[in-house]
């Protein structure tokens, strides 16, 4: 038990330790089996993890590192979360009083007779494009931390045709669309931020931006 | 212009093992034992050491075949210098980080 346990510490300090201290990583794993052989491999190991969160803090690479997760599991991941909770849960967020998918069909209100049948042929595409949008900040988020930026401009591109579509389809059916401009505007101010962190990526390491280019 | 500063404890506790045997490469583990800090102090302090030029390191082939190979450390000429003159108590180094 307590070997698994620092054994997965380890292995945690050494990913937590940036590329440019890769050697340094490889050097605390190989003295971690020295401490293991005299039984303080899980002291050994929490000074590793502790050692590389203070290199995450010292070094701009670890910076970058610890501001990409942020941005995906501050931004991107609620934002997946909310965009799927709203297609799986009858779009309760999507419109205006949360009243959700009665809210949007209009029950119990004067137009209810005439426009619920468009509503209700409508709604499953909303959900689709809201469901797809959703499933996209979960596959922006990995490919911005796997640092694959051509398959995060092909995502973003996609993601903004999507957000563009919901906004004119709900402005179609004459739906409020303020909470579908909302999201519309955290989609921009999140791919925004997406640019400057590829952009900061560029600069921490220009050979993998000569690499990228070339796939 | 850059700026000077007092090694920490930690440092002057490593200086001092590692010029104990100036030309001998120690092994992380070992000097962990030796000066008794942590290896989340030691391993911190070494890259920072050697970012300065105070340290070398360099892998080592394993003395037992089948073993990995470890990377081992020892100061360089300017590490030394600044040891012999942490001992006169008048060593300063450049300040890089929160551990120099």
């Amino acid at each position: 038990m307590s070997t698994a346990l620092s054994q997965a510490v380890m292995t945690l300090a050494v990913c937590c330790m940036g590329e440019s201290r890769r050697g340094w990583a490889l050097a605390m794993q190989i003295e971690f089996e020295a401490a293991a052989a005299e039984g303080r491999s899980l002291r050994f190991a929490i000074g590793c993890l502790a050692a590389a969160w203070r290199e995450l803090l010292v070094r701009e690479e670890g910076r970058f590192v610890l501001t990409s997760y942020a941005l995906a599991l501050g931004l991107m991941i609620p934002m997946a979360a909310l965009q799927i909770g709203c297609a799986l849960l009858g779009l309760p967020y999507l419109y205006p009083g949360q009243k959700g998918l009665a809210g949007a069909l209009l029950e119990g209100g004067t137009h209810e007779a005439l426009l619920r049948g468009v509503y209700q042929a409508a709604v499953p595409s909303l959900a689709v494009l809201l469901l797809l949008l959703g499933v996209a900040h979960l596959r922006i988020a990995w490919a911005m931390l796997e640092h694959d930026w051509s398959r995060v401009t092909r995502t973003g591109t996609l993601m903004l045709a999507g957000a563009a579509t919901l906004v004119i389809f709900m402005g179609a059916l004459f739906l409020d669309g303020t909470q579908a401009l909302l999201q519309v505007a955290v989609l921009v101010v999140e791919l925004a931020t997406v640019s400057v962190v590829a952009r900061w990526h560029a600069q921490l390491f220009p050979a993998a931006l000569a690499e990228d280019s070339v796939r | 212009m850059l700026r000077k500063r007092r090694p920490s404890k930690q440092m002057r506790l490593l200086l001092e093992a590692m010029s104990a045997q100036r030309l001998q490469w120690r092994h992380g583990y070992d000097l962990m034992k030796e000066t008794g800090l942590s290896s989340g102090t030691l391993y911190p302090l070494l890259m920072r050491m050697t970012d300065q030029g105070l340290v070398e390191a360099e892998w080592q082939e394993p003395a037992q075949p089948g073993r990995p190979a470890r990377h081992a450390y020892r100061l360089t000429a300017e590490g030394f210098a600044l040891a012999l003159a942490m001992a006169e108590g008048c060593g300063d180094v450049p300040s890089t980080g929160a551990l120099a």
